[in-house]
């Protein structure tokens, strides 16, 4: 009925101002990039909070036991010790693993990206990390009296209630995607005259990840620092801030980079961190073990139900008033080329 | 139609410029040229644009000492008007609200508080706002809110009006498309083209993302490898013009692109008329004024097909381009050859968007839209407070219990200030009077209505 209506401004037209003509709101498109979420996706992608939460609560229940003096510092130690010695070897075998897989042309490519690669390698990377883990090591060891004494002058219920919050803040900002494979092979070579282990992990989360997960580690470390001045000797704060540093600063590279790889790998990773979390505080307060069984259990299986359920309210609109996308290619490209694309 | 009283309230008014402000003072000039009395109601601009004052022709403007939060707008709190405006309302004897621009908080508290003193409301909405970030999202619901009670909405473009009906959910056939409009006169092409083998591309915008900047800064370099004749000109300022810039540094195109910086909006004409192709390359456009302006100073446009600028002028005398480095090249060369081989002429150009466009068209249309407000009748309270309620769950309450506080508000204020004591205006302005005086005492009175000449159209900030 409207045949001689058009969707112009300029001509003069004998239908009304509010006319609503059969075309009105025919560019709306409602869900144009919907991809339904498969529970059992969400389930594998939520194994990495799983890991993240079992991680911190492993950790409470270390110190915990510190605390109560069940568990002998010296014991812990050596624990971290090892643990740090077969992750670090696992880390180096994968390394060899997919360089292997990746052929040489990865290499060539960061030769010609780093041209200062030569130098990096005057010293084995190997070396370089036993050189750091040990500088770190003893500063943490020459550090523990202190850090035991830093905040012991504060009442015990503000250090309870600030380390809760700086954990809840640790889990919040964590960075739970996984590490692309090209950044880390990058990083390995690149950051390889940095003096510390510590160098390492700044150039990874700098380069690699956003503020939200540096702070995110940030707030983990203070709050094994807080928790540190309610020990009863230098040894414990020692053997604490040792562990926290592994888990919160380390043991989030390694999840991220295991999180690429295959699923079998992350339902195991994932189970037993969540088995060693609920077993380490089974002895020490059964309504903590339901708790801690609970959260998990909820962030596996239910939070992802809810997300799926969730997904039928999505209600994207799009249309002509969107902001266009400008298409431009960033590349340079030669000057001849320029000339010659129409 | 019957003479009527109208308010125009919105936050953005002379003296800042922009594409609302310009909007309306043409509307309200064409509308007291028609025989209406119109007064805008604005916030002050410190530290002397406070009061009222007058702006020629006859355009009274109340400015209300409210404090602004950021870009020119004041902070939503829903009552504090409502003294002012009661009082200007009873003062003046106004018949009807017309309220401007959907971030403009005073507009919103215009329309909720109208039904109090039996005025009717009608809401012009100028720009296009998405639905997926969370500033949109607060935004729209508040924007859903006031409108849920308005009479009329007017849009600029039908892009525009599907927006805001989408946004504020309204009815269709409440929201009217009436476009934007310019003075023609301020925009005559160059008497006479002296013929040369150059082609002058301007380029008059804000300089910001928005308005696709990086098309421009990719684009240009290429456009000035194919066209060895081809210079740009570009006017404006913003956060992007540092990569202009760089990217004229970088390929050496001092002596080929001219930047000019910021540009007055009275010198955007004399810009205009050097080129012979305007460059649009704006990512989002409500209407596009900025286009129009360079169209009617003769000028062959070639701009993106974004918003409602596919709607503004016919195929013939504008070329469109995908956002999207390579067309926008391709666009532009034709336009370039097209120009080149004399097709396009900019006289008669001027005159034809001089038949599509006028003031005292828009304003013949706006008044027909006042008309039927004004025929209908209007909510009863109790429909308005259901209305509100169907806003949601937990925000039509949170409305409804602002209805109700409004009206007890409304009447602490009859007791307070009663109506009987509130006087009237009883003159308005006085053409011949002033033309007298002002032949009188040429000097005093020229430096206090100086104000006006500068309210013009500003191309560069219309959304």
């Amino acid at each position: 009925m409207d045949d001689d209506w058009e969707r112009v401004l300029w001509k003069k037209k004998v239908y009304p101002d509010n006319y609503v003509p059969s075309s009105f709101l025919s560019s709306l498109t409602r869900n144009p990039n919907f991809r339904p979420y498969t529970y059992m996706s969400l389930v594998f992608s939520s194994c990495a909070i799983n890991q993240h939460l079992s991680t911190i609560f492993t950790f409470l229940a270390v110190f915990v036991r510190l605390n109560e003096q069940l568990l002998d510092p010296r014991v812990l130690v050596w624990l971290s010790i090892c643990g740090f010695i077969a992750v670090y070897a696992m880390w180096e075998l994968l390394d060899y693993c997919s360089d292997n897989k990746t052929s040489t042309s990865t290499q060539r490519m960061e030769a010609a990206l780093f041209p200062f690669g030569p130098r990096v390698h005057t010293m084995h990377p190997g070396a370089k990390t036993i050189k750091s883990s040990i500088l770190v090591f003893l500063a943490l060891m020459s550090l523990s009296p202190v850090l035991k004494t830093l905040t012991a002058a504060t009442s015990s219920d503000s250090i309870w209630a600030l380390s809760a919050s700086l954990f809840i803040l640790n889990a919040l900002l964590a960075d739970y995607t996984a590490l692309r494979p090209e950044t880390y092979h990058r990083e390995r070579r690149v950051v390889a005259p940095c003096p510390t282990q510590l160098g390492l992990i700044s150039n990874v989360w700098f380069d690699v990840a956003r503020l939200t997960s540096v702070l995110s580690m940030n707030a983990a470390i203070s709050a094994a620092v807080v928790l540190a001045s309610r020990l009863p000797d230098d040894i414990s704060v020692f053997a604490l801030m040792l562990l926290s540093i592994q888990l919160f600063a380390l043991f989030p590279i390694l999840r991220r980079r295991l999180q690429g790889d295959s699923r079998a790998g992350q339902v195991l990773l994932t189970s037993v961190l969540s088995a060693s979390s609920i077993l380490s505080a089974a002895s020490l307060s059964f309504t903590a073990t339901c708790l801690i069984a609970v959260t998990l259990a909820f962030v596996t299986f239910v939070a992802p139900g809810v997300l799926v359920w969730a997904q039928k309210y999505k209600n994207e609109i799009r249309g002509t008033w969107d902001p266009a996308v400008p298409k431009v290619h960033n590349t340079e490209r030669p000057a001849e080329f320029r000339g010659q694309s129409r | 139609m019957d003479p009527l009283a109208i308010a125009m309230v919105c936050d953005f008014f002379h003296p800042n410029v922009g594409g609302v402000e310009s909007h309306i003072y043409m509307l309200s000039t064409n509308l007291i040229r028609r025989g209406h009395k119109v007064v805008v109601i604005t916030h002050s601009h410190s530290p002397d644009r406070v009061g009222i004052r007058w702006i020629l022709p006859a355009l009274k403007v109340y400015y209300l000492p409210f404090s602004t939060i950021a870009s020119s707008a004041t902070l939503p709190n829903f009552f504090t008007f409502l003294p002012y405006l009661r009082t200007i309302v009873i003062r003046e004897g106004i018949g009807l609200i017309h309220a401007h621009a959907s971030l403009s908080s005073l507009a919103h508290e215009g329309i909720l508080h109208a039904h109090l003193m039996g005025v009717r409301t009608v809401f012009t909405d100028h720009s296009l706002f998405g639905f997926d970030d969370a500033a949109s999202i607060l935004t729209n619901k508040l924007l859903e809110a006031a409108l849920r009670n308005v009479d009329a909405v007017i849009c600029v473009s039908h892009t525009g009006r599907e927006n805001t009906v989408l946004r504020a959910k309204l009815a269709p056939h409440t929201a009217y498309v009436i476009p934007n409009a310019l003075v023609a006169d301020q925009f005559r092409p160059a008497a006479s083209m002296q013929p040369s083998d150059t082609v002058n591309v301007v380029v008059v915008s804000r300089l910001a993302y928005r308005k696709g900047i990086d098309l421009l800064v990719a684009t240009a370099p290429r456009i000035c490898t194919l066209f060895p004749n081809v210079r740009f000109i570009i006017g404006g300022d913003g956060p992007k013009l540092v990569d202009l810039l760089q990217m004229r540094e970088k390929h050496t195109l001092q002596d080929r692109i001219e930047m000019l910086g910021p540009v007055r909006h009275n010198d955007v004409r004399d810009i205009l008329v050097r080129g012979s192709i305007f460059m649009n390359t704006s990512l989002t456009e409500s209407f596009g004024i900025a286009i129009l302006e360079a169209a009617c100073a003769g000028l062959y446009v070639v701009s993106t097909r974004v918003g409602g600028v596919p709607e503004i002028l016919p195929e013939d005398m504008i070329s469109f381009a995908h956002p999207d480095e390579d067309d926008v090249v391709r666009a532009m060369s034709e336009a370039i050859q097209l120009v080149m081989s004399g097709k396009h002429d900019p006289h008669r150009a001027h005159e034809r968007i001089r038949g599509f466009y006028g003031w005292e068209e828009v304003a013949e249309r706006t008044e027909k839209v006042y008309e039927s407000v004004l025929e209908v009748k209007p909510y009863d309270f109790w429909t308005r407070i259901e209305r509100t309620l169907e806003l949601g769950r937990f925000v039509g309450l949170i409305f409804a219990t602002i209805m109700i506080v409004d009206c007890l508000f409304y009447l602490f204020l009859e007791r307070w200030i009663p109506r009987q004591d509130i006087d009237k205006v009883q003159m308005g302005w006085d053409q011949d009077r002033f033309t007298k005086l002002a032949s009188k005492k040429p000097r005093r009175n020229s430096t206090s209505s100086n104000a006006t000449p500068g309210v013009t159209n500003n191309a560069l900030d219309s959304t």
